[in-house]
C-alpha cells in the first residue's frame, strides 16, 4: 500500500493548497485582537509608541508566521513530536528549582540573560500534544474508565504539581482544567468526572490551608473583599473595579482613561489590560473584545470537531481550552471576580512569552484544520 | 511506518460523537462565562457606572488645601501689631505605595540640597509616618531664595517633594504686645481632637503643616474670627501624588481671616515697654471716657515670634524658670495688694458715710489696736483727710478703716471695679479679693467659726490697702479711670472690631452711684499727690499747664519680721515691697487713667510714678487737644490784654510750689501686717 493509496479526499500534499486551506478568518480575529492590544499600549503609554505598543506589533507579526508556519507541519509530525516536547518541558520543569532565576519570590525561568524559557509556556503546549496523543490511541471504553486513566492523570498531574511549586499557582490550575478537559473531551465517564470533580473540590479546603503559600492564599481571598485591603492586593482589584466600572457605557474615549494614564491601575498594560481597555472603551468595547475572542475560541472548536484524527481533534481542542480559559480567568479576575492569579489576557497584554505559546498553539489548530484529513498511526500498544 | 485503520469504524464513530458532543457543552459552558462577565460588566459599568465614575474622579481630582491668611491685628491707628510675612518652605506628600525607606531616600536626596541634621531627618520621618497620606508635612521653614529655587527646580524629580510659599505669622512690635495678643503656635493633638468634625475627621485646616492656633491672648480668644474659611486648589495627580495639571477653574478660594482692631496704641505700649527695661512689673492705661485700654502691658516680656515656629526647649524652660515670669500677663493675671492706692477707696466710703474729712488725727508713727501695734513709716503728725491721703498716712486711714468698717470700704471697691472681671475679650484674668465679712465667712466655710469671723483688728490692714485685699492692674486702672471719670461706671474695652464690624462700645455703661462731691475732694487731694505729696518730684509731666493726679502705693509682698522690712529697693529682690502708681490726666479735664505697678520696685513714688509719667507723656502728647492746650495754653481770658504779644504763660497755681520737694518724698507705708487673720 502506498500513501497515496490511502490519500483521502481533499487531502492537501502541495503548499499552495495548504496555504489556501489556513483559516483566514481565525488569522484575522487574532490580528484584530493583537490590534486592539496595541493600540491600548499606546494609549496606556500616555500616547506613545514606546515602550510597549510598537513591541507588541512586532512580537505579533513575529509570532504571527511563526503560526502560519507550524500551520504547514503535517500532523504527524506534531503526533511524533507529541512525547518528546512532552518530556523536556517535564525535564527544564524539574529543573527550573535548579538553576532557575526567581523573579517575584517565584522561580518560573531558565537561561541565560539573553534568552530565557519557561517551562511552564512549553508545558501548556506538551501537555496537550501528549494526551492527544495518548488519547489518539485509546479505545472510547478505555478513555471512559479504565486503569489506563492513570496515565494521562499523571501526565497531568506532575507539571501541575511542579508548576505549583514554583509557585505558580494560575498556570498551574491552567494546566489541570486544560487537562481534565481533554479527558472529558476524550470520553471520560460521567461518573469518573464527578469523582474527579468531588475529589477536586475536597483537595481545594487542604490545599488552600495547608499548601498555599502566604501570599497566595491572601490573593485568593482578598478579591472577596477588596476594600478590606485598599493599599496592598485589594487595591489592584479596587482599581481595577474604578477603571473598569468608570468607563461606562461608551468609555472615556481613546487615550483619555485617566486610571491607567495616571498610574492608579498597577499592572495596566499586563493582567489588568482589560480594564486599561474597558475604562477607554466601556460597555460597548469590552463585550466586542469579549466577542472577538468568542468567535476565535467558536472558530477553534469547529476546526477541532472536523479533524479526522482524534489526535487532531483533541490537540485543537485542548489548546483552544486553554486559550479560552486564559480569557476567561483574567476577565473575571479584572473584573473582581476571580482572585488575583497572574493569567494574562492573551494577545492584549503586554509579554513575549504568553504570545508565543498562543500563537504556537493556533499554529496547531491550523495545522490540524490544513491537515484535517490526514491519516495518522494508531499509536496503539505504546506509549512512545 | 505502516499506515491501517487503527480502530474499528464504530469505534471510531464512538469516539468522535462523543467529542462532538462533549466539546458543544463545553463551547456552552464557555459561552455562559461570557455571558456571566457581560452582566459583570453591565453591572460595573452601567448600574454603578456613576459611583464608579465618583471614585476615579476622586482619584484623579485632588482638593489640595489652600490655608486662608490669619487675620491681622491692629492697634487703633492700623498699625500692624500681628501680620504674616511670606515663608519659603518645602513639603512633602506621602503617597499610597511608598514605603519609608523610599522617604528616606527622598530626604536623603533633598538633603543634599538644603541642610537637614541627621536629627532633624529622624524626627521628620517619624512625622512622616504618623500623618495622613492626603496631608503635607513641611520639611523646611524659611528657606532662602537661592535654597528655595534650588529646591524648586529639582522638586519634580523628587517624589513627593514640592516647594511652596505660605504665610507665616509675625509680631512687628516682638515682645511688646505679647501678653495682650498672645501668639500662635504648632497645632497639638489635643488641638485636633478638640476640633473634629461630627464625622469625627480631623479639620483638615488644622492638619496643614503651615497652619497655627491661637494659644494665647486675641489670637486665642479671637482665633476662629482670624483664622478664616481655607480654600482649595483642584489639580490633577497621578497616583504617587504628582501633580499633573492644575484646574484653576475649579478652584475654590480661601476666604481670609478677619482683621482685628484692638484699641491699643502702639507707641503708648512701645514707650511703656521701654520705660520698663529689665523691671518686672505691669502697666494699663484707658481712656477715662470709653473705657478704651490703650496700653496694657506686662514685662518682661518675651518674643512671641519664637512661639510661631516652635521655640526651643532651653529658651522656653529658660522663660518659665525666671523668677520675673515673663510668660505671665501680670496687667490681668497678677494680683497684688493694692496698698496706698487703695485709701482713694476708704476715704469714699467714708465720706459716703458721714466722716468729715475735717476731722483730724495725729500720727506718731504707731497705732496700739487691741493686742497689735500697727506702725506708720514716718511721723506725719496731725492731718485731716485730705493731708492723710497727699501723705498717705497709715495711722489716718487706719482709723478711717475703723469708722467705716470693711464691709462698707468692700461696697465702694467694687463700686469702682476692684475684684471685678471685665469682658476684654481676652482669657486670663484673676479676680483678686475685696474682702468683706461675708467673703470671710465664706471663703473659710470650712473652717472653725473662729475662723470665718472678720476680727475688728483685720480692719486697719484693710484701710491701706493690706490683709486679704489683691487686685490686678487692669482692675486698677478701672478704679481709677472711673474715679477720673466721675459720672460713669466705664469699663475697660479692648477689641475695637472684628473684620471691619465694631464691637459693642463702653458708651452705654451706667452710671457711676458717687456723689459728685467726694470724687472731686479725692481727686483734689490726688491731683495734691503729685504736686506736694508721695510724688512730688517723680510725677511732673513737664507739660505745662497739664498736670497728672495721682496716688502711690508701696504694698509689702511679704511679711516683714519683727516689724522691720525691706522698704524701698534695698534687700533681696523678691522680698521688696510691690510700686504703685495710679493717676489720671490732665487733672482738670481727666482724659487717660494709669496703672503701674512695679513687682518688688520698692517705694511706689520712685518706682512706679515716673513710669506712669513717661507713658501718660506720650499719650498726652499725642491727644490733639491736650497738645493744643500744651501749645497755646488755655485759658486766655487770664492773659493780661498789655502783656507783650509773644505770649507768656499764665502765672502758676500760687500754691505750687516753685522746686520740687527734695527727695523721694513717698514714705507711705505700711506697718506690718499679718497676712494670716489672728488667729
Amino acid at each position: 500500500m502506498t500513501a497515496s493509496a490511502l490519500t483521502r479526499p481533499g487531502q492537501r500534499e502541495r503548499l499552495s493548497e495548504k496555504i489556501t486551506e489556513i483559516d483566514w478568518r481565525l488569522a484575522l480575529v487574532l490580528t484584530a485582537i493583537a490590534g486592539l492590544g496595541a493600540m491600548i499600549l499606546y494609549s496606556a503609554a500616555g500616547n506613545h509608541w514606546g515602550p510597549w505598543a510598537d513591541k507588541h506589533l512586532i512580537r505579533y507579526g513575529l509570532c504571527l508566521i511563526v503560526m502560519l508556519g507550524l500551520s504547514l507541519i503535517g500532523l504527524r509530525y506534531w503526533f511524533t513530536a507529541a512525547y518528546p516536547v512532552y518530556a523536556l518541558a517535564l525535564i527544564l520543569l524539574l529543573a527550573v528549582p535548579v538553576i532557575g532565576h526567581s523573579a517575584l519570590g517565584a522561580k518560573r525561568w531558565i537561561g541565560t540573560n539573553s534568552f530565557q524559557i519557561q517551562p511552564s509556556e512549553i508545558m501548556k503546549v506538551g501537555l496537550v500534544l501528549a494526551l492527544a496523543r495518548f488519547y489518539h490511541g485509546m479505545t472510547s471504553r478505555e478513555a471512559a474508565m479504565s486503569w489506563k486513566l492513570l496515565i494521562p492523570a499523571a501526565l497531568i498531574g506532575a507539571p501541575v504539581l511542579l508548576v505549583a511549586h514554583q509557585p505558580d499557582l494560575g498556570t498551574a490550575i491552567l494546566l489541570a482544567a486544560t487537562g481534565f478537559s481533554i479527558m472529558v473531551l476524550g470520553g471520560l465517564s460521567w461518573r469518573l468526572m464527578t469523582a474527579g470533580a468531588i475529589l477536586g473540590g475536597a483537595t481545594v479546603v487542604p490545599f488552600l490551608l495547608f499548601v498555599l503559600k502566604g501570599y497566595q492564599r491572601d490573593r485568593l481571598l482578598t478579591f472577596l473583599h477588596p476594600e478590606q485591603d485598599p493599599s496592598g492586593l485589594g487595591y489592584h482589584i479596587t482599581q481595577s473595579k474604578i477603571a473598569l466600572g468608570s468607563g461606562g457605557l461608551l468609555g472615556k474615549g481613546f487615550g483619555l482613561g485617566s486610571q491607567s494614564q495616571l498610574n492608579f491601575l498597577p499592572e495596566k498594560q499586563t493582567d489588568f489590560i482589560f480594564a486599561t481597555f474597558g475604562e477607554e472603551f466601556g460597555l460597548v468595547g469590552c463585550v466586542g473584545l469579549l466577542a472577538l475572542y468568542a468567535i476565535a475560541v467558536a472558530i477553534a472548536l469547529r476546526i477541532a470537531s472536523i479533524s479526522h484524527s482524534h489526535f487532531g481533534r483533541l490537540s485543537a481542542a485542548g489548546v483552544t481550552v486553554t486559550f479560552a480559559l486564559y480569557v476567561l480567568v483574567n476577565a473575571a479576575m479584572v473584573m473582581g471576580l476571580a482572585p488575583v492569579v497572574g493569567v494574562p489576557m492573551p494577545l492584549m497584554s503586554y509579554g513575549g512569552t504568553v504570545m508565543v505559546t498562543v500563537m504556537i498553539s493556533f499554529g496547531l489548530v491550523e495545522a490540524v484544520r490544513v491537515h484535517r484529513y490526514e491519516e495518522m498511526p494508531s499509536g496503539r500498544g505504546s506509549l512512545l | 511506518m505502516s499506515l491501517e485503520p487503527s480502530i474499528f469504524f464504530d469505534e471510531v464513530n464512538e469516539r468522535q460523537g462523543v467529542f462532538h458532543r462533549r466539546t458543544f457543552i463545553l463551547g456552552g459552558f464557555a459561552g455562559l462565562g461570557v455571558l456571566a462577565l457581560g452582566g459583570r460588566l453591565v453591572d460595573l459599568q452601567v448600574a454603578e457606572g456613576a459611583r464608579y465614575q465618583g471614585l476615579s474622579n476622586s482619584n484623579q481630582f485632588n482638593f489640595r488645601l489652600r490655608p486662608p491668611p490669619r487675620g491681622r491685628i491692629l492697634d487703633r491707628n492700623g498699625i500692624e501689631i500681628a501680620s504674616n510675612r511670606p515663608n519659603f518652605r518645602v513639603l512633602f506628600r506621602k503617597n499610597e505605595s511608598k514605603d519609608m525607606d523610599d522617604v528616606a531616600e527622598t530626604l536623603d536626596k533633598v538633603a543634599t540640597l538644603i541642610p537637614i541634621t541627621d536629627q532633624k531627618k529622624a524626627s521628620l520621618l517619624k512625622e512622616i509616618a504618623n500623618t495622613p497620606k492626603s496631608t503635607p508635612v513641611a520639611i523646611a521653614n524659611d528657606l532662602g531664595w537661592d535654597e528655595f529655587t534650588r529646591l524648586n527646580v529639582r522638586a519634580p524629580e523628587l517624589t513627593g517633594v514640592a516647594a511652596d510659599m505660605s504665610d507665616a505669622r509675625v509680631y512687628p512690635f516682638g515682645g511688646a504686645f505679647a501678653h495682650v495678643i498672645g501668639y500662635v503656635s504648632k497645632v497639638s493633638a489635643e488641638d485636633v481632637d478638640k476640633e473634629k468634625g461630627p464625622d469625627g475627621k480631623p479639620d483638615r485646616l488644622l492638619l496643614d503643616p503651615g497652619f497655627r492656633i491661637g494659644k494665647q491672648g486675641v489670637e486665642k480668644s479671637l482665633d476662629h474670627q482670624l483664622r478664616g474659611v481655607p480654600g482649595g486648589q483642584k489639580v490633577e495627580v497621578d497616583s504617587v501624588g504628582r501633580v499633573i495639571r492644575e484646574d484653576p477653574a475649579g478652584d475654590i478660594h480661601a476666604i481670609p481671616g478677619k482683621d482685628v482692631v484692638l484699641s491699643l496704641d502702639a507707641d503708648i505700649q512701645n514707650r511703656a515697654l521701654e520705660v520698663f527695661g529689665q523691671d518686672s512689673g505691669a502697666a494699663v492705661m484707658m481712656d477715662v471716657r470709653t473705657g478704651e485700654v490703650l496700653c496694657m502691658l506686662s514685662a518682661p516680656s518675651f518674643d512671641a515670634n519664637h512661639f510661631v515656629s516652635g521655640i526651643p526647649g532651653p529658651e522656653y524652660r529658660a522663660l518659665a524658670d525666671y523668677d520675673h515670669k515673663p510668660l505671665l500677663d501680670k496687667a490681668l493675671s497678677g494680683t497684688y495688694p493694692p496698698g496706698s492706692t487703695f485709701k482713694t477707696m476708704v476715704a469714699l466710703a467714708a465720706l459716703e458715710h458721714g466722716y468729715d474729712p475735717k476731722t483730724t488725727h495725729t500720727c506718731n508713727g504707731v497705732f496700739p489696736f487691741g493686742n497689735h501695734v500697727f506702725h506708720c513709716d514716718k511721723h506725719h503728725g496731725t492731718l485731716d483727710l485730705h493731708g492723710a491721703i497727699v501723705t498717705s498716712c497709715d495711722v489716718y486711714f487706719y482709723n478711717a478703716a475703723l469708722f467705716c468698717g470693711p464691709d462698707r470700704i468692700a461696697e465702694v471697691a467694687r463700686r469702682f471695679g476692684l475684684g471685678q472681671i471685665f469682658d476684654i475679650g481676652i482669657p486670663g484674668q484673676h479676680k483678686g479679693v475685696v474682702p468683706d465679712t461675708a467673703w470671710k465667712a465664706k471663703q473659710f466655710a470650712k473652717k472653725g467659726k473662729d475662723v470665718q469671723r472678720w476680727y475688728p483688728g483685720e480692719t486697719p490692714s484693710m484701710g491701706i490697702g493690706q490683709g486679704y485685699t489683691n487686685v490686678n492692674p487692669l482692675q486698677s486702672c478701672t478704679m481709677v479711670a472711673r474715679l477720673a471719670n466721675g459720672k460713669k461706671a466705664i469699663v475697660p474695652r479692648l477689641i475695637r472690631s472684628i473684620g471691619g464690624v465694631a464691637q459693642p462700645s463702653g458708651a452705654s455703661v451706667p452710671d457711676l452711684v458717687a456723689d459728685p462731691a467726694h470724687i472731686e475732694f479725692v481727686r483734689k487731694a490726688m491731683a495734691d499727690v503729685v504736686v506736694s505729696g508721695t510724688a512730688a518730684s517723680t510725677a511732673k509731666l513737664g507739660l505745662d499747664p497739664i498736670v497728672m493726679a495721682g496716688k502711690t502705693g508701696t504694698a509689702q509682698a511679704h511679711t516683714y519680721g519683727g516689724g522691720h522690712g525691706a522698704h524701698g529697693a534695698v534687700g533681696a529682690w523678691e522680698l521688696r515691697d510691690h510700686a504703685w502708681f495710679v493717676a489720671f490726666a490732665p487733672a482738670d479735664d481727666p482724659r487717660y487713667a494709669i496703672s503701674v505697678i512695679v513687682e518688688h520696685g520698692g517705694f511706689g513714688g520712685d518706682a512706679a510714678a515716673p513710669k506712669a509719667r513717661e507713658i501718660m507723656r506720650v499719650a498726652l502728647l499725642k491727644d490733639p487737644e491736650v497738645r493744643a492746650r500744651i501749645e497755646h495754653p488755655l485759658p486766655a481770658p487770664q492773659i493780661d490784654p498789655n502783656a507783650p504779644i509773644d505770649g507768656v504763660a499764665p502765672p502758676p497755681p500760687s500754691d505750687l510750689p516753685g522746686v520740687p520737694q527734695q527727695g523721694p518724698s513717698g514714705p507711705e507705708l505700711q506697718t506690718p501686717t499679718p497676712t494670716e487673720p489672728p488667729a
